[in-house]
Order: structure tokens, then C-alpha cells, then sequence
């Protein structure tokens, strides 16, 4: 049905003057494609740009959430390579989606291969301790880990994520060790805190924040340029004297390939203005997002380099890399 | 005193009318939801969130949950009628109540279903309103070590289903742990039994499996017969179609284990209630006096696995509103949705906002009265369904199983491996290789591995953290109890023999 839809879009499109194709306007719903389930990180992005798409009235038509959940990102990328000149499909991309083609054969889809579109936010994180942890700051648990190499412990997602390549980073940085637990899900990882069975976590502010205002957690360090507004007396990474490479998780929007300029200008243009509403602007900061907006040349040169870095550190962490 | 009061408010703000219209606009959803096999209450609440953002949030947590916990009602009915199990927790479901079917009690079996649910259901809201906080505190002393014995406890109830040969039953268990094993490797990201091919690599989907050797394998077995096949038969009358006072009498140990298993396996945030429903059914089985007449269509068989099925919401509340942490995928969207609505889930979220916790608790109780109400009714015309002659039911058994299997991917490649399962299903049949095993071994496998490893990090690779943690240990001891004892009845029998002989 769908795909049968996305050819006669595409026919109304090689047919239609270029002057028609200059005004492109979505004349059908939106597929807004997500990688993760329902509730997961992207999806819950995505259904809050449908809710800003409406508020706001930014587009004629509805935009709504497609969930092709796994592979890690290589499904929704497959989809997305599908529907290949399709004007109305978009899909919502994470850091995954750059790391996963690097790691797996399978996963044969990067995002050189769609179109890219606009970039978001980038989404800083915290180091966060049991409130009842011996380390006040974060020297203190490299110290105590460099004491008992391997004893410590770290949750988080897999080993591709951005908790593992802070803890990497930071591990190179300093010669200290310490076990690294995935868990799939982010509820399992900050339970895995709260019990006591692992010591430090890289957490997002949001996630982190009841928690610390309940008296559960310590934050020891934060993993962004400058300090975040909520967290103004926790040192940043540099500022604690680890001068490592702040790696930000990013999100943003791509398009499936062979898609007409005048398309990716709509859609560069539209998500700009997105990210100038009121609404926008204050789930960001509901979030502890950073505004990380660039438009589709940039996301290519940062994609590019994005790439070649997590490349590097992943052959550091002894991942092997396909690609 | 004060969980009175909380509870009084909490009534106040549930009976409004515009909440009580939520309400049973979400239970009446959830029955339709999970009565398709399918689509399941994370992807309907997904759908409906951005209608909520209008509505008062009281309103709007009260119709969401009622989708979450008014899906679990209507689970079962697909898997007595058809031998469909719609979802991953209906699938014991499938042992004893398509067996019920055959025999003609189908409705008894629906009937036993809804009222288990509610019986358990009511539990688990008890259990959220009293215990909430000391449990969740209960669930964080579980890591990965007790979630391994855990899962090796549901493991071992493999020679409780088994049939015949236990051999036959490890094997087709092995079988399922390979199939979980399908996909790409949490750990190390790299892909596993994929062959090259993209759609594996998210792994094999449960339902897909389940769907294929119980329901198509029992088509196509189903059609060998070369005779006109009998009907199922459907007794006439209301009174014969619901349960009667000796099955009610029958599963009063099932309500009690259903409510119990599900809801503290629910507040695990590692648990689900896949493996609450299989842990039900294995104690109830282990317990049982008729023990040999499991899986030929025996009540408390479906009661035990319904009761620990709904039970299972109550419990995945807990950590939910007590700590912000979400267990599975409904309730990482109700979270999500509390996020979207400004609000705060974590610890300090029921003091802050009392009205909304018990206007929702308020709503759970009122809700399964609901789908009581909305489900026995319901009870006498789906059991009709079976009065269809074989040529109709048939084909609409392999369009539900179809149907069930795209809505819940949207791929044709999940198709194509419905009918690979089904396959697999009907040799399996005509080898006399028991199916519940393999689903149990595939339902377990992936998170089994996944615990095993992250113990293995923790300590370092020392497999003594499994049984010096005082928890895993005694878990991991029952596993090893359920798989010996009727080793020692087998050598007990044998003694007598050889003695008798002697």
C-alpha cells in the first residue's frame, strides 16, 4: 500500500514542470521512520515533533511516527534506502545510526547513503554515583579505580554507545580500568545503580535529575562543553582535568536517497523553523537538550567527521570495525 | 490510615465522570487490542498520545492504563479459540485452553480466563496501593546474577512440559535457546545466524515463532485427516459455556499463585510477564494433584497463567511510579507520556502528585470490574465462533495468524518465516517433539545469555558471583530441585521394579 503510494508520488513527481517542483509541499501524511519501539529515545522525539508539527501548524499534512525497531538502527536505515526518491518519508537518526554500519557487515546503509537533511540536538550527559558512593568527585573514582583495576563498575548500553566511549576515553586518558555492563534498557541501567551492583553510570540530565533531587544520586562531572543551566556546580570533564573529546549524542533527520533538491530544501528549511518555536524551545530545555541545529551541507561535513572520529575510538576500545 | 484517605481521593478523582468515561474508553480499547492477536498495548498507546495532550491528565494516565491492563483480558481469546497465542503471554495459555476448546469447553475456558484476570488484576492493584515502595526496594536488590537463576528457574520447568521423553522436550528447549541467539549481539554489536540477511538482524520476533508451531502447525495437522473433520463442539446454553462452581473450586490455589508470581516477576524490572505466565503454570503444575493431566485441557491451566498475566500490570507500576523505571515496552511509553505531560516520573513523583497515583489506582479497581462485566458477555459469542465448519474456520485461523504476524512488524520477511516456523511446528508434531518447550527456551534465551554475560563482567569471569549472592543461590538450588526430583521418581520407579523382579 505504502509503496504503492510512495510510486505514485514519485510518478506525479518526474511528471510534474520544475517550476511545481520548486513549491514542493507534502501532499500526503509524513512517515516520520524511528529506529527504536514505542517509548524508546527517538520515538518519543518523534511523537513530540508531531505534537509541535500540529500545535505549531507548520505543514498541510499530518506527520506521523513509523517504529522499525532492530539491528541497531539497520532497519530503519534499510527502510528509509527503500523508499528511495520518496519525498515523504523521513527518518529520525541517533548516533546509532553512524556507529552501527561501522561495526556490522549487515548493516549495509550509512548515512552517506540517504540524503541528509538537518541536524537537532545534541544531548550532553552527566556522571552520576550512588548519593551514598565514597567519591565526591570524579578524581576520586579514577583514583579508587586505578586502586583496584577491574573492580569498578559501569552500566550502560552497548558497547558502540556513547557511555562506553566516555569510559574509553576516559580510561586512555587516565590508565584507569573499569568493567563496562551493557544493559539494553535504560531502566535497567539506572536499577542497576540504585541497587548497588554497579559503581558510576553516564547518564542523560533528564533521566538522572528526580534522582538526584530525591537524594539518590551524585553527579561527580558533566560531559558537555560549558556547564548545563540545571547543573551549575558540577564540573564539566575539562574542568574536573580530564581533557578528553566531549562526545554529544546527536539526533537528527535524513531523507531516503535520490530525492530532489527542492525537496531537501523544504525539509531543511521546515526543521528550521521547527526549531525556532516556542514549543521546541522549551522541550529542549524541559530535556537539558543543546540546540544543535545545521543545516543538510553541514550535517554532511559533521557526519563525515563524526564518522572518522568514532572510527578511531572504537579500534581504541578494541571493537572491530568493518567499515 | 493515610493509604485510606489516598484511596478515598483517589475514588473521588476516578469517579468523575469525564474519567470515568476515559476509563472504560481505555478498557474497552484494550479488550479490542488484545483480542487481535498483534498489535499490542505499546504500539495502541503510542498511537493515541498525541490525542491525550488535550485531555487532564488524570483522564489521560487513566485510559492509557486501561489499554495496558484491559489488553491482558482479552490475550487469551485467540489463544483457546485457535490455538493463536496473540502474545507473548498467552502462549502457555495455549497448553490447556485450546486443549479446553477441543473438548467442547471453550467458553468455560474463556470464562476461567476473564475471571482469573480479574481476580489477579485486583490483586495487583492491591499490591501497587500497599507494598509498592518496600517491593521496589524488593526488585533493585535483583541484578543480573538473580535475573540468570531466575530465568534458569523458568528454564528447568522444561520437564514439567514435557511430554513423553525429556530428551525429546531439552532438545526442542536447545532449539529455542538457538533461535533466541538469532540477531545482533547486545555486546559486541556484531550480527549472529544472520546469513547476510538485514531482516535477521534484529533477531526472530517471539509472536512470529509462537504463531507458527502452535497455530499454522495445527492447521496443517489438522488437514491430513482425509474425513470430513469433526467440528469442535459447543454445548448450547449459557449456563454450560461459563465456568462452573468445581472449576471456580479448582483454581483457588491458581488465583492465588497467578497474583502473587505476576505481580512480584512484574515489579522486576527485568521480569515480564512472559515469564510470569510460565512460572504460574509450572507451579501450578508442580503442585498440582492431577499433575499427568496438564496440558490436556486443564482449567487451573489456564487460570494460573491468565492470573499471573494481569497481576503482571499491577507489579510493573511499582517501579514505574515508585523510581521512574520503566520494565518494558508499555511501560516505557507510559513513561514517555508522563514525560510529554510535564510531569516528572521518579522517586518523588507519588508524594508530589498523590491525586494522580490513586485517582489511577482508584480507576484499576474500578476498570476490572469493567472488563469483567464487558469480558463475560463476551464469553458465550466468541464460543460460538468454533460452531464454524472446518473450511471456514480454518482458513480464518491462518488470515488471523497472518494478519497478527505483519501488524506487529510490517514485514512480508516475518511472513515468510511464519510459514518456515509452521513448518517446523508440524514436524515437530508428527516427530512427537513437544512445541511449549522450544517457545519456553526462546521466550528465556535472549535475556538468560544476556544475564549470564553481565554477571560474567561483573565478576570478571568468576561464575562463583551466581551462587555466592544469597538470592540467585537459592533460585538457582530450586532450578536444580525441579530438574532432579523426577529424575529420583524415575530411579524410585525403577528400584521398585527391579526390586519386584529381585
Amino acid at each position: 500500500m505504502t509503496s504503492r503510494m510512495s510510486l505514485i508520488a514519485l510518478a506525479a513527481l518526474l511528471c510534474a514542470p520544475p517550476s511545481f517542483a520548486q513549491g514542493f509541499k507534502p501532499a500526503r501524511t509524513v512517515d516520520l521512520v524511528v529506529h527504536t519501539g514505542p517509548g524508546g529515545g527517538s520515538d518519543v522525539l518523534a511523537r513530540a515533533i508531531a505534537v509541535m508539527v500540529e500545535k505549531e501548524k507548520l505543514l498541510p499534512v499530518r506527520l506521523q511516527v513509523i517504529n522499525k525497531p532492530g539491528g541497531n538502527a539497520a532497519v530503519a536505515a534499510a527502510h528509509l534506502a527503500e523508499k528511495k526518491g520518496d519525498p515523504n518519508t523521513l527518518g529520525l537518526f541517533t548516533g546509532v545510526w553512524l556507529q552501527t554500519p561501522l561495526v556490522s557487515a549487515e548493516a549495509k546503509v550509512t548515512l552517506r547513503d540517504l540524503t541528509p537533511i538537518a541536524r537537532l540536538v545534541l544531548e550532553p550527559a552527566v556522571i552520576a554515583v550512588k548519593a551514598d558512593a565514597p567519591y565526591r568527585t570524579l578524581a576520586e573514582f579514577i583514583e579508587a579505580a586505578k586502586k583496584n583495576p577491574g573492580q569498578l563498575k559501569q552500566s550502560g548500553g552497548s558497547n558502540t554507545s556513547r557511555d562506553n566511549v566516555v569510559r574509553q576515553l576516559l580510561q586512555k586518558s587516565t590508565g584507569a580500568r573499569w568493567a563496562f555492563i551493557s544493559f539494553p534498557g535504560g531502566g535497567e541501567r539506572i536499577a542497576a545503580l540504585l541497587g548497588g551492583h554497579v559503581n558510576i553510570m553516564v547518564i542523560e540530565p533528564e533521566e538522572a535529575g528526580e534522582h538526584i533531587r530525591a537524594g539518590n544520586l551524585r553527579v561527580l562531572a558533566q560531559v558537555s562543553e560549558k556547564r548545563l543551566a540545571k547543573f551549575p556546580e558540577v564540573p564539566t570533564l575539562k574542568e574536573a582535568g580530564f581533557d578528553v573529546p566531549v562526545v554529544p549524542q546527536v539526533r537528527g533527520v535524513v531523507a531516503p536517497p535520490g530525492i530532489p533538491k527542492e525537496n531537501v530544501e523544504f525539509w531543511q528549511d521546515f526543521f528550521r523553523r521547527l526549531t525556532r518555536t516556542p514549543s521546541w524551545q522549551k522541550y529542549i530545555e524541559d530535556n537539558q537538550f543543546e540546540d544543535g541545529y545545521q543545516n543538510a551541507a553541514e550535517l554532511a561535513k559533521f557526519y563525515d567527521e563524526f564518522t572518522d572520529r568514532m572510527r578511531e575510538i572504537l579500534k581504541d576500545a578494541g571493537v572491530k570495525t568493518v567499515r | 490510615m493515610e493509604i485510606l484517605t489516598g484511596l478515598l481521593n483517589g475514588f473521588a478523582v476516578a469517579l468523575e465522570p469525564a474519567n470515568l468515561l476515559w476509563c472504560f474508553v481505555g478498557v474497552l480499547l484494550g479488550t479490542v487490542v488484545g483480542i487481535l492477536p498483534g498489535l499490542g498495548p505499546p504500539a495502541t498507546i503510542a498511537m493515541l498520545l498525541p490525542l491525550t495532550f488535550n485531555m487532564n491528565p488524570a483522564g489521560a494516565i487513566i485510559m492509557l492504563a486501561g489499554i495496558y491492563y484491559g489488553a491482558k483480558y482479552g490475550g487469551s481469546t485467540t489463544s483457546i479459540l485457535m490455538n493463536v497465542p496473540g502474545e507473548s503471554a498467552s502462549v502457555v495459555t495455549c497448553l490447556d485452553g485450546y486443549q479446553m476448546a477441543k473438548k467442547g469447553r471453550a467458553g468455560a475456558a474463556l470464562g476461567i480466563a476473564a475471571i482469573a484476570s480479574f481476580v489477579a488484576g485486583t490483586v495487583g492493584v492491591l499490591g501497587l496501593m500497599l507494598v509498592a515502595p518496600p517491593i521496589a526496594k524488593f526488585a533493585l536488590s535483583f541484578s543480573s546474577p538473580e535475573y540468570f537463576a531466575l530465568m534458569s528457574l523458568g528454564l528447568a520447568l522444561v520437564v514439567l512440559l514435557a511430554g513423553r521423553s525429556i530428551v525429546k522436550a531439552l532438545l526442542a528447549a536447545l532449539v529455542g535457546l538457538w533461535i533466541a541467539s538469532v540477531g545482533t549481539d547486545l555486546f559486541s554489536g556484531t550480527s549472529r545466524f544472520a546469513f547476510g540477511q538485514m531482516e535477521l538482524l534484529s533477531g526472530i520476533d517471539f509472536v512470529v515463532v509462537a504463531i507458527g508451531v502452535f497455530a499454522l502447525a495445527e492447521v496443517l495437522a489438522n488437514m491430513e485427516a482425509r474425513e470430513e473433520t469433526q467440528l469442535l463442539p459447543v454445548p448450547k446454553g449459557l449456563k454450560n459455556l461459563l465456568p462452573t462452581m468445581q472449576d471456580l473450586k479448582d483454581c483457588r490455589f491458581a488465583f492465588v499463585n497467578g497474583s502473587v508470581i505476576g505481580f512480584l516477576v512484574g515489579a522486576l524490572p527485568g521480569g515480564g510477564s512472559t515469564i510470569a505466565s510460565f512460572l504460574s503454570y509450572g507451579l501450578e503444575k508442580a503442585v498440582s494433584p492431577r499433575r499427568e493431566q496438564f496440558g490436556t485441557g486443564v482449567i487451573e491451566g489456564v487460570a494460573a497463567p491468565e492470573g499471573a498475566n494481569n497481576s503482571e500490570t499491577g507489579g510493573a507500576l511499582v517501579p514505574l511510579l515508585t523510581l521512574g523505571i520503566p520494565g518494558s515496552g508499555t511501560t516505557a511509553i507510559l513513561l514517555a507520556a508522563l514525560v510529554l505531560w510535564g510531569f516528572k516520573p521518579g522517586p518523588l513523583f507519588i508524594p508530589e502528585h498523590p491525586a494522580l497515583f490513586w485517582g489511577l489506582v482508584a480507576s484499576m479497581y474500578i476498570g476490572n470490574v469493567m472488563l469483567l462485566i464487558l469480558n463475560l458477555p463476551l464469553v458465550p459469542l466468541f464460543a460460538q465462533v468454533l460452531r464454524m465448519p472446518v473450511y471456514v474456520l480454518y482458513p480464518l485461523i491462518l488470515g488471523v495468524s497472518m494478519v497478527g504476524v505483519y501488524s506487529v512488524s510490517g514485514s512480508m520477511f516475518d511472513l515468510l518465516l511464519l510459514m518456515v516456523f509452521g513448518m517446523l511446528g508440524y514436524l515437530m508434531r508428527k516427530l512427537d517433539y513437544p512445541a511449549a518447550p522450544l517457545i519456553l527456551g526462546l521466550a528465556l534465551g535472549a535475556g538468560m545469555e544476556r544475564a549470564l554475560r553481565q554477571s560474567l563482567m561483573m565478576s570478571e569471569g568468576k561464575l562463583s558471583i551466581l551462587v555466592s549472592r544469597p538470592i540467585s543461590a537459592v533460585m538457582l538450588s530450586l532450578a536444580v530441585l525441579v530438574l532432579l526430583v523426577p529424575m529420583f521418581g524415575k530411579f524410585n520407579a525403577w528400584r521398585l521394579r527391579a526390586l519386584e523382579q529381585g
